[in-house]
């Protein structure tokens, strides 16, 4: 993994994700957005050594507090959700777009759930999506995990992510 | 000897990343909030791009256009009240156009004035000699004569209404269909009208004949009116003489703002 890319990249999804131009994909009156952030994260957690999808979990996770009212609750869920799918995909391999995209939606359930229940800690302020909502994200973020796969693809290509993740060759992080 | 990299075990990184992120829900919203603001601050253009939203410019406080909020506040405040006088100034122009459209004559100034406060059945005015007004003159209350000026001090004066009994003024009765005037005196009767006594009974006065007030030389260049008859008998005193009840055009209880009618001697 190349650290500093990966921080240009976070930075970079994480300002396109909290942009105003991302209002042209939002769909219904609820203002349904695709999470970039959580596509990233399900990518990381499962083409990533599992050291590093930790890191990765944690510092996606970090951005998406960054973008929303309160830090801390996108930071434990998407850091906790996105080691354990690490683990998890030591069992099942997820190779395939459409096994892929339905991690998508069960993962942005969990987060999305778990986050919802953290922000309940931090006080009346923050930001509670409904059950809802949350799902219709998760199920927009697979949805649109189709189109931008490239690109996710591409992005990991930069990062030096999964190169040999399913070859012959070692791991760049043993 | 070759210097160890020391690599922490995942199980480290994740514990310590998770006792981060405690770490972080703990602190106050009011304190990681800035962390956010921080943020959009740092990529605000990049944030606003495809917005409608508009953001103006900062002023520079160098340029000769920038002013401090406390400034801005006190003009502000000067300007509101800039306003509430120009609005009062405005009403004032309507009131004079309207009354002016009954009294053409060059000669004659109007002064308007607002009603301070009522004593014994007459009203208190807040202009005064400073501003021309002298006994005697007449008061209008839209466009009909309510009473004439008594005392006036430089800034204040007092006007004896004709429904008090300090006032008197001239009047002319117009029988209205055969065009003929009956002169008399009017006087309050201290019941919210006026009397007119010694009107001989050889005159044929009817109910809603109107009473005007009479022109007179330097204080009113032409009849106004003040009201219309409302009852006429035989004087109880005098059965030879009518006893006649004026009813005012214009209530006199309501009333707050008056125009006193200044004829030009010059």
């Amino acid at each position: 993994m190349r650290w500093l890319r990966f921080s240009m990249l976070i930075l970079f999804i994480s300002v396109v994700q909290a942009s105003t131009a991302m209002n042209i994909a939002a769909i219904t009156d609820l203002h349904i957005k695709p999470d970039i952030l959580l596509i990233f994260l399900v990518y990381f957690a499962i083409k990533c050594e599992t050291y590093d999808a930790v890191i990765v979990s944690f510092s996606l996770g970090f951005a998406a507090d960054i973008i929303s009212p309160t830090l801390g609750p996108y930071f434990l869920s998407f850091g906790i959700v996105g080691s354990a799918l690490a683990h998890v995909r030591r069992v099942i391999l997820l190779k395939t777009t459409r096994q892929q995209s339905v991690t998508i939606i069960a993962v942005g359930i969990v987060t999305g759930l778990l986050v919802k229940i953290l922000s309940g800690f931090k006080g009346p302020t923050a930001m509670i999506n409904s059950v809802f909502t949350i799902s219709a994200v998760a199920v927009y973020s697979a949805i649109v995990y189709f189109l931008i796969r490239l690109f996710v693809e591409a992005s990991a290509k930069w990062l030096g992510v999964g190169l040999h993740r399913f070859g012959n060759k070692g791991s760049s992080s043993k | 000897m070759a210097q160890k990299k020391i690599k922490p075990s995942k199980i480290t990184v994740f514990i310590s990343l998770s006792l981060i992120g405690i770490i972080l829900m703990l602190i106050p919203t009011s304190y990681t909030s800035k962390v956010n603001f921080t943020f959009i601050d740092l990529f605000d253009f990049f944030l606003n791009i495809g917005s409608s939203a508009v953001r103006y410019p900062q002023a520079d406080s160098n340029s000769p256009y920038y002013v401090s909020r406390g400034e801005y506040n006190k003009l502000w405040v000067a300007y509101s009240n800039l306003q509430a006088e120009l609005f009062e100034e405005r009403k004032k122009i309507v009131k004079l156009q309207r009354i002016r459209l009954s009294e053409p004559s060059p000669n004659t100034s109007l002064i308007l004035a607002e009603v301070l406060s009522r004593r014994n059945g007459n009203l208190v005015i807040n202009r005064g000699s400073e501003y021309g007004i002298r006994p005697g003159q007449y008061v209008l209350g839209d466009n009909a004569v309510i009473g004439v000026i008594g005392d006036v001090s430089p800034t204040v004066s007092s006007v004896e209404v004709i429904t008090s009994g300090s006032c008197k003024i001239h009047i002319k009765i117009c029988d209205t269909e055969s065009d003929v005037y009956y002169n008399g005196t009017i006087e309050g009767n201290g019941a919210g009208g006026g009397r007119i006594l010694n009107v001989s009974k050889k005159y044929k006065i009817k109910v809603g004949f109107n009473v005007y007030a009479a022109k007179k030389a330097g204080l009113l260049e032409f009849p106004r009116i003040i009201g219309r008859v409302s009852k006429c008998a035989i004087d109880e005193n005098n059965p030879v003489v009518w006893d006649i009840t004026v009813a005012p055009a214009y209530d006199i209880k309501t009333i707050s703002d008056v125009a006193v009618v200044a004829i030009n001697t010059l």
